[in-house]
């Protein structure tokens, strides 16, 4: 059997790397609004840019300013993969929404 | 003789313990289970809004540039929040009791304005005749009551926030609370944070006038 010496905690960043992170969190806002705007888009080519500019933001958020980035990995594989997939398995009630379009009100 | 391995680590007594899985304090488990239970919640309910407005043939646009504006400008007040709540945290590490303290109260300062503008823009709604179950454009009333819902449990999730760190705040400084405490409450906070990057664009946003 081996012994290791434990691993060191990586070093956390300084407050400017931070204040970095927070000025890319509201460029991401703003781009956000602007892409609203934008003549060129559908509603479904927002939906999508606005779904991947939040998740966006969201994993930044997660991995520095909630510092996943800085723990060990046992945590973020016992906790993010889960999430997502219990989150993912409500995918499910699209095929019925869908169907809610094509049913017709009852005549009174 | 097995070839596995064991990572020590030394305790600040000196005496060599197994290193923990996750080698985080219970607090910040718990914290962090609490945080994925909460996601879920928030996720749950923002698919039942994606359900409504799927299954809608009637939802309509409800919001105008300015609200839009204060949303923003909501966005960027949280996002602040949350870098000086890291402030905050940082002295708590370093022992620096009182900045860390006066960080805190910064951070409940713009969780207190963001509220402020919440409970503003739910009353100028409310005189042009919103309600849980009233959409004054004549559209589905599912967008009221999902948008009230959402942003309601939200505000709700910021109020207990703000709670949260000025009670923290106050036991910190009088020296009943560690620096755990500090970076627990962070967590929430961010995480409330995190919330609202999503709450913002998908219910603000999607439905802005455009």
């Amino acid at each position: 059997m081996a012994v290791t010496a434990v691993k060191e905690t990586q070093r956390e960043p300084g407050f400017p790397f931070y204040i970095a992170i927070w000025a890319g969190l509201m460029l991401i806002a703003g781009v956000e609004v602007l892409l609203t705007y934008h003549r060129g888009f559908s509603t479904g080519m927002l939906l999508g840019a606005l779904l991947i500019l939040a998740f966006t933001e969201a994993a930044i958020a997660v991995v520095y300013f909630m510092h996943l980035r800085y723990e060990k990995s046992t945590l973020f594989w016992s906790l993010i993969p889960v999430t997502i997939f219990v989150l993912l398995s409500m995918n499910q009630i699209w095929a019925d929404a869908l169907r809610m379009i094509k049913v017709r009100p009852i005549p009174f | 003789m097995s070839d596995s391995v064991i990572a020590l680590s030394e305790t600040s007594d000196g005496a060599i313990m197994e290193e923990p899985v996750y080698a985080v304090s219970p607090k910040k488990l718990t914290v962090w289970l609490f945080i994925i239970s909460d996601a879920v919640t928030f996720g749950a309910m923002l698919f039942v809004y994606g359900y409504l407005r799927v299954g809608s043939t009637d939802w309509g646009a409800s919001f105008n540039f300015p609200s839009i504006l204060n949303g923003l400008i909501m966005t960027f007040i949280l996002l602040t929040s949350s870098l000086t709540m890291l402030a905050s945290v940082q002295a708590a590490k370093e022992a620096r009791t009182a900045s860390s303290v006066k960080w805190m109260g910064v951070t409940a300062m713009l969780g207190f304005i963001f509220a402020v503008l919440h409970l503003r823009e739910w009353a100028h709604m409310r005189t042009e005749g919103w309600g849980i179950s009233q959409n004054p454009t004549g559209h589905s009333v599912q967008f009221s009551a999902a948008y009230f819902s959402i942003t309601g449990l939200h505000l709700l999730h910021v109020t207990c926030g703000i709670i949260a760190i000025l009670v923290v705040a106050a036991k910190f400084r009088r020296g009943h609370l560690t620096a755990e405490h500090v970076v627990t409450t962070g967590l929430y906070w961010h995480f409330v944070d995190l919330v609202w990057m999503f709450v913002f664009p998908l219910i603000y946003l999607l439905n802005a006038v455009r």
